[in-house]
């Protein structure tokens, strides 16, 4: 199995004190199912922003798919985003005058991708993650869930290798969060995109096939 | 990159989101906009009827070409010139002509035209209160209505008369020796109203001195400009009526750009306006903006996206500038021609009827053009603030 994401001794300080990161040296392989867990403050969004390409580190190197990630050039950032990562971010991430498909459909735009192939693949979506009844609503007219599905969806319309979720079961009751997690781990068995969650919740270990600990901007061994 | 139509569909969605707001900022930019398009309409108007009442009261189609003087050279009116003019498809008739500065014995000056008596006729289509026309190499003259009035009367000159007229000159020591000429009046032409009616015509049949003038007729008022500007091109000078359209023209440039300067005004807030409304927008979508980025937008699909709401804000404000000018047109014509026409007196009744404002299609394009313009310059700053949020920090907002 290949390494979908190397990181050799990341460093992320912000202003002068705070070292967010502090070395951080993992390796996640093609496929796999990985939970990010740690006290609040630990780091954790700072090294999905890091991986995600949103964020630039202050310090060592990160591989994304065998790219060596270089965060001063904005073309191979948006390009590693377009076509290699997904996000799926906390609850309200969807834009909100747009209805579900168009949410879904929305980052093939920027991929230049016609729109009659934008339409299927949005359908596909809809339809795996059990929402086609839905497509036409706005995200204010559909349940914290179902809002989640249209993101997850979202995340994986591009076909990315990767995809990164921030808390993706946050703000969402236990049952609700159990059948998030379910789908994401169905996508992974099914689809084998790789996964990385953050996650508070200890019901999410089930079915990962690693757990990596942060604290204090270190991984715990 | 993205395709344009999607860009148009996602902005056109985002700029109507919030409705209220989107329609005070597209108002604010049709205020001015109207507010341009009906001052304009209105000098545009006034040109008109101005530029009409000139065309009324005036012999347009009627020039006089004269040599002219570039820097300190004269250019003379060669037969070549002649020629290119009378082949002028603008142009029904040309007349070469001297024009001539004599005294009466008694000391009463008058203008003289020396020309051919048929090209005369064919460009001022002569018609004769009494006696006949020249005949080419003779002595014979005919009088303008006025001057033949003023030479009867007060020098007793009458068809069949011969009389004498004078020429000043000076002899080898520079004294004044005056060359007398001897003329036979043949005829009186009918009042016409212009200038000739002051003249006197001669037929020398002079070939050897040069011309200082040709008169010309031109086919139809539209044509008078060009055949001008072919005139001009020759390097010489055109003389006529169509002088106070120019002279009326240029006057209103500055008026109606003077005016749209003032109005203006009300076009800068417009556009201050959609540049509030766009950075609010903008900071209020900070976090979507970020989301955006994460799922793949680029900082310039970001910047297109923003510009292309503030294109769709112009065109709005645009249209409904542009009908708001209209009837704010309407309203200054019927309001403002009743004072217009009572001001200008009895002698401008015939325009009783014409509208003082002039909605142009230059007006409502400019009008267009105005708004989006302003609408993409206000939207700038917004965008480029939009473009180069930072996506970790944007999504960490609120
Ligand atoms: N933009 C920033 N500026 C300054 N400090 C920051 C910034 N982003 C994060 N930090 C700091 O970096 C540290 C790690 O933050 P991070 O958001 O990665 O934690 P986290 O593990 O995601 O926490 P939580 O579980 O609460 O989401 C914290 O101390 C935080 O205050
Ligand atoms: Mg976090």
């Amino acid at each position: 199995m290949a390494a979908i994401v190397r990181t050799e001794n990341l460093q992320k300080v912000f202003g002068r004190h705070v070292h967010a990161l502090d070395g951080i040296s993992i390796i996640v392989e093609e496929g796999e199912y990985v939970t990010v867990t740690g006290r609040s403050g630990s780091g954790k969004s700072t090294l999905m922003n890091i991986i995600g390409c949103l964020d630039q580190p202050t310090g060592g190197t990160v591989e994304i798919a065998g790219q060596n990630v270089d965060y001063s050039d904005p073309e191979q950032l948006v390009s590693l985003r377009r076509s290699k990562i997904g996000f799926i971010f906390q609850q309200f991430s969807l834009i909100p005058s747009m209805t579900a498909a168009e949410n879904i459909e929305y980052p093939l735009i920027f991929s230049g991708v016609p729109g009659s192939e934008r339409k299927r693949r949005t359908m596909d979506m809809l339809e795996l993650v059990g929402i086609l009844d839905r497509s036409d609503h706005l995200p204010g007219e559909l349940s914290g869930g179902q809002q989640q599905r249209v993101a997850i969806s979202r995340a994986l319309v591009a076909g990315p290798n990767l995809v990164l979720a921030d808390e993706p079961t946050g703000n969402l009751d236990s049952t609700t969060s159990n059948e998030i997690i379910t789908l994401l781990k169905q996508i992974n068995e099914e689809m084998g995109t790789t996964f990385l969650i953050v996650t508070h919740e200890p019901s999410i270990w089930f079915g990962t096939d690693r757990t990596i600990h942060l604290s204090d901007g270190k991984v715990v061994p | 990159m993205v395709k344009m139509t999607d860009v148009a569909t996602i902005s056109f969605r985002q700029v109507t989101r919030k409705r209220l707001r989107f329609f005070l900022t597209v108002l604010g930019i049709a205020i001015g906009v109207a507010a341009v398009v009906g001052v304009v309409s209105l000098g545009e108007g006034v040109r008109s009827l101005s530029v009409e009442m000139i065309k009324d009261q005036s012999d347009l189609t009627l020039l006089e070409v004269n040599a002219d003087i570039r820097d300190g050279v004269t250019i003379p009116i060669t037969g070549q010139k002649i020629a290119d003019i009378q082949r002028d498809p603008g142009v029904v008739g040309a007349v070469p002509a001297r024009r001539i500065t004599y005294a009466t014995e008694r000391q009463t000056f008058l203008s003289a035209v020396d020309a051919g008596s048929a090209g005369m006729q064919s460009v001022f289509s002569l018609t004769y209160l009494d006696g006949r026309s020249v005949e080419t190499g003779t002595g014979e003259a005919v009088f303008g209505y006025d001057l033949a009035e003023t030479l009867r009367r007060y020098e007793g000159i009458r068809i069949g008369d011969r009389f004498t007229l004078l020429v000043r000159d000076y002899d080898e020591d520079g004294r004044p020796a005056d060359i007398r000429h001897e003329f036979l009046l043949t005829g009186v032409l009918r009042e016409r109203g212009d200038e000739l009616d002051r003249l006197m015509i001669t037929d020398t049949g002079n070939k050897d001195e040069p011309f200082d003038a040709v008169f010309v007729r031109v086919v139809s008022p539209d044509v008078v400009f060009p055949v001008v500007d072919r005139v001009e091109g020759l390097g010489l000078s055109a003389h006529g009526a169509f002088e106070q359209i120019r002279a009326v023209n240029k006057l209103f440039d500055i008026i109606v750009l003077v005016l749209s300067g003032f109005t203006g005004i009300s076009l800068v807030i417009g556009a201050l306006m959609i540049m509030n409304t766009m950075i609010i927008s903008v900071f209020e979508r900070t976090r979507e903006i970020g989301i955006s980025m994460a799922i793949g937008a680029s900082s310039g699909d970001i910047l297109r996206l923003i510009l292309s709401e503030c294109f769709i804000i112009g065109i709005a404000g645009g249209i409904i500038g542009n009908l708001l000018g209209i009837v704010f047109a309407g309203v200054i014509n019927s309001v403002g021609r009743n004072v217009v026409i009572a001001e200008l007196g009895a002698g401008f009744s015939g325009f009783a009827g014409a509208d003082i404002v002039l909605v142009t299609p230059g007006v409502i394009i400019s009008g267009m053009a105005i708004a989006i313009v302003l609408s993409l310059i206000s939207g700038i700053y917004p965008a480029l603030k939009a473009s180069r949020l930072h996506p970790a920090d944007a999504i960490r907002s609120l």
